[in-house]
């Protein structure tokens, strides 16, 4: 009879502390998960190259810590890799042009520069690229100064040169320098393309005040393999942030589709997931700033959606009316793709510079009015 | 079963008999008399004992729309039905055993052809290697219900058009059913001898190839419905035979001629086997079936022939559909999964099932070394413990395809360069699974690059994925590379590896946290799931969490 209680005792005494245990975990399980019902998701999509990830380090440099040093010799090779990519994409395309092109004697290269040219093609196949050194930094110059080379560069559209492209080539000196370390700008153009999912945590007001929304922010690879994998954040989307590179309307993407068309369809079909039923939409019409220089020498209407634009004017006024006309287009194709359920959702058109600092922080300021009012509405507080 | 049509040649139905045909009948009856439009005929001396048809009435019309007369159709309007019946209408017991034998075919047959998707939960593959299975499966099915609804099986009345002979004859036997069978086929060893005789990709993609191979069938099947030559049993005339036994045995015969050309490959997942059964299948169908025309052609008055002679048919065609079907040359791999298997299965990786060597495995005895993040990943990449720890974090990140097809492109590096079959197994297989547009685990290179692999025309080459490679490696060092070094993964990587080399220092963390993480605390990373426990054997199927 002792025996037995003595074991009934025992068994008491592991219950109670397994029991606290578990009590433990369902505090802190409903801790988090109210913790989490207070971080707003929100999803930066679009097509490759429309400025998705450019938006994702100003978020990081504006609300979160930035970038430490660390982190910015990081870019070093990224953008070594830049130089390196661009040169050799330039080069291999006038090299095309020369051999398939009616006027194919303005993408011919001096002899001196085709030697050097095929020295830097070979460095831009390898796997390891070497660290731009001067000598290097003065050839990738040589050529870039090309006529021929400059050529190629005018049609850079139907090669997928990089917008960094120019911006790099025109700072050689500096960056090839042996104690270069990188600066903010130089991290914002460096081109990386995304691979599957990158996520950080921010609250637009500074981490150290509370009284801010937390966003968890997504950003993804755009390209066509990338995107399959999009559907595994769709769901508890607060906003989607579609960026679409508006200087992309008469870039050819692969397959000769034209990018401005790839992102209208693509803009199309994230409209109609189930999943964004209440979802706003924060449509960011990027690259501004190349567009308004190359809408001036480029008609609008290279682009087959916008085959109906005219221009009215020169100069300043007729930026802002291609930029009205593109908008106004984005706007059509929101309501055509909108079911008249889903017509109550937050839909709203920024026009930025993703490169631009003090655009993105105003364009987010916006954004995150937008959101809290729409929050307080849902929550009957409006 | 009594066809009763009246009126005029404009409303006529599926009853036609020929003026020849009626002709050679009209010796077995004794004519009695006619007017305008009927004739009487009562059966011949040899006839009257037949338990068909005690008598018959035949209604016999001009079409006065033409001049000349150009058919002569003969109405079938009545008939004393006997218990011999069934021989003509269907509806004979053994019909029904037939049929039920036609159904227990195409259910073993759906369940062997979707047994590893359902079981196995293997995720469908992409393009031709899945599509051409299917439509082979859907072939058969045609084929099967051809027979039935054209072989008088069943009694049902034939007033719809959709349910006359040359729907199910000629249409569904033939384009969508015997003949989209062949085509498949032949368009799987047309890919088979392109792979690995010729060494490159098929120039004509399958979507393409099979509606063209498919045209003769289609061609006839439109030549034969123009010309009607089908009596009311669906029954072609004896001189129609030879030219649809031909076309039949022509595919047959194209089927040869490109096993042949591929016989002297040493195929590793049976696919000659199969080719070679599919042909003595598909040729002993034939043989069935024209020995079955013969026989009731000769002897359509013998009403057991007949019932005997349409139950073989049937029978043979349940027996030998699910044996001609095979999946070994669209997905050698999942060929090797069948109903007999009953262990669960460790799915392999095609490196295993080609006996790559240590493929798949994560070997205990190889050296613990230390990981010093300033190498070079390609590098890294090479020792195993390494590669499984960096791709277990590029899964977490939905990027995991690339580490992947690293792992495997440096399996196909091992095939020796004198063995260019299982070369050209792995070199397909990568492509099938990381190349190819819309695939599983695409990875994210340049389009160029993508049509430099797809246009090849050496598929043994060494380097036919060294520049996919290095562009991939770019976007690893450059993406997952810096956020790796601070992840989760590393650190138990570490903790791993210095648990079995007990001894080594422990690798100084440096660097600063990923934001591939949640900035806050891990466990709000929504990607964390369980890779890192991840043991020796890859499901190579397994591509990102659900």
């Amino acid at each position: 009879m002792g025996l037995l209680c003595s074991k009934n005792r025992h068994y008491t005494e592991a219950d109670a502390e397994e029991n606290s245990q578990a009590a433990e975990i369902e505090r802190r399980i409903e801790q988090e998960t109210k913790a989490e019902k207070h971080i707003q998701k929100l999803l930066v999509l679009g097509a490759g190259e429309s400025g998705k990830s450019t938006i994702f380090k100003q978020i990081k440099l504006l609300f979160q810590t930035g970038f430490d040093d660390a982190e910015l010799r990081s870019y070093i090779s990224v953008i070594h890799a830049n130089i390196y990519q661009t040169i050799k994409i330039l080069y291999d395309g006038s090299k095309e042009f020369a051999q398939n092109d009616a006027d194919s004697s303005k993408y011919v290269l001096s002899s001196e520069n085709k030697v050097i040219g095929e020295k830097l093609s070979e460095i831009g196949s390898q796997l390891d690229y070497p660290c731009l050194n001067r000598e290097l930094a003065h050839e990738i110059e040589t050529l870039w100064k090309d006529s021929a080379i400059q050529e190629t560069y005018v049609r850079g559209n139907e090669l997928q040169v990089p917008d960094c492209a120019h911006y790099f080539m025109e700072n050689l000196q500096r960056l090839s320098d042996a104690n270069y370390i990188p600066t903010k700008e130089d991290v914002l153009y460096a081109r990386v393309r995304t691979t599957g999912v990158v996520e950080i945590q921010f609250s637009p007001v500074g981490k150290n005040k509370k009284s801010g929304e937390v966003y968890r922010l997504f950003d993804v690879g755009g390209q066509r393999n990338e995107r399959r994998k999009w559907i595994h954040l769709f769901e508890g989307v607060t906003a989607v942030i579609f960026c679409a590179a508006i200087s992309d309307y008469d870039q050819i993407e692969d397959e000769q589709k034209n990018r401005m068309m790839e992102s209208k369809e693509l803009f199309d079909w994230v409209l109609k997931q189930p999943c964004f039923e209440k979802t706003s939409f924060m449509l960011f019409l990027n690259k501004f700033d190349i567009f308004e220089t190359k809408v001036l020498k480029v008609p609008l209407n290279v682009c087959e959606w916008f085959k109906d634009y005219q221009p009215v004017s020169t100069g300043k006024q007729e930026i802002e009316h291609a930029y009205e006309f593109v908008k106004k287009k984005f706007e059509e194709l929101y309501f055509q793709s909108t079911a008249p359920d889903r017509v109550d959702r937050v839909f709203k058109i920024y026009r930025t510079t993703a490169l631009d600092q003090k655009l993105v922080k105003k364009t987010f300021k916006l954004v995150d009015e937008t959101l809290r009012r729409r929050n307080l509405f849902e929550a009957g507080l409006l | 079963m009594g066809v009763l049509v009246f009126g005029k040649c404009r409303q006529l139905s599926l009853v036609n008999w020929s003026k020849k045909a009626i002709t050679r009948k009209w010796k077995r009856w004794r004519f009695v008399g006619e007017n305008e439009d009927t004739a009487v005929f009562f059966p011949s001396k040899d006839l009257s004992k037949s338990t068909l048809f005690p008598y018959l009435v035949l209604h016999f019309t001009l079409c006065h729309e033409n001049e000349e007369l150009q058919h002569q159709f003969l109405y079938l309007i009545g008939y004393q039905k006997t218990m011999a019946s069934c021989a003509i209408d269907g509806g004979c017991p053994s019909d029904y055993v037939a049929v039920v034998t036609a159904i227990c075919s195409m259910i073993l047959l759906i369940l062997k052809s979707s047994f590893p998707f359902l079981i196995h939960k293997v995720p469908r593959a992409k393009g031709s290697s899945f599509w051409i299975p299917v439509i082979q499966v859907i072939a058969s099915f045609n084929f099967l219900l051809s027979i039935v609804m054209s072989g008088n099986f069943l009694k049902y009345r034939k007033s719809h058009w959709w349910l006359s002979c040359y729907v199910w004859g000629v249409w569904v036997e033939g384009p969508l059913g015997f003949g989209l069978l062949m085509s498949c086929r032949i368009a799987q060893v047309f890919q088979l001898y392109y792979v690995f005789v010729k060494r490159r990709l098929p120039p004509i993609r399958s979507h393409i190839f099979l509606p063209l191979i498919l045209l003769p069938w289609i061609a006839g099947a439109a030549f034969i419905h123009g010309k009607k030559p089908l009596n009311y049993r669906c029954h072609l005339e004896t001189y129609w035979i030879i030219p649809v036994v031909c076309l039949h045995a022509s595919y047959v015969a194209v089927l040869v001629g490109f096993t042949g050309a591929i016989r002297h490959i040493e195929f590793r997942f049976d696919e000659l086997r199969d080719l070679w059964q599919g042909i003595l299948v598909s040729a002993s169908l034939i043989g069935v079936w024209v020995s079955a025309f013969i026989l009731n052609e000769v002897h359509d008055d013998i009403s057991w022939l007949q019932v005997a002679s349409r139950f073989i048919l049937l029978i043979v065609a349940s027996i030998l559909v699910p044996v001609f079907f095979s999946i070994s040359i669209s997905q050698p791999l999942l060929s090797q999964i069948s109903l007999r298997k009953r262990e669960p299965l460790e799915f392999k990786t095609m490196g295993q099932a080609l006996g790559i060597p240590d493929s798949g495995l994560l070997l205990q005895r190889e050296q613990a070394v230390v990981i010093d993040p300033n190498e070079p990943l390609d590098k890294l990449l090479l020792n195993k413990n390494f590669r499984r720890s960096f791709m277990a974090f590029a899964d977490s990140c939905l990027a995991g395809e690339s580490v992947h097809f690293f792992e495997e492109v440096h399996e196909l590096g091992k095939i020796p360069i004198d063995d260019p079959v299982r070369r050209i197994y792995m070199a397909r297989h990568i492509i099938n699974k990381y190349i190819i547009a819309g695939a599983a685990m695409e990875v994210n290179i340049s389009h160029r690059i993508r049509q430099e692999i797809l246009t090849t025309t050496d598929l043994t080459r060494p380097v036919l994925f060294t520049n996919a490679l290095n562009e991939l490696m770019q976007l690893m060092k450059m993406n997952l590379g810096k956020d790796y070094w601070s992840s989760l993964y590393f650190i138990k990587f570490k903790e791993e590896a210095s648990m079995r080399s007990n001894g080594h220092e422990m690798e100084q963390m440096t660097g600063y946290f990923s934001p591939r993480l949640s900035s806050v605390h891990a466990t709000d990373d929504p990607f964390q799931h369980d890779h890192i426990s991840r043991g020796s054997s890859q499901d190579i199927h397994d591509s990102y969490p659900q």
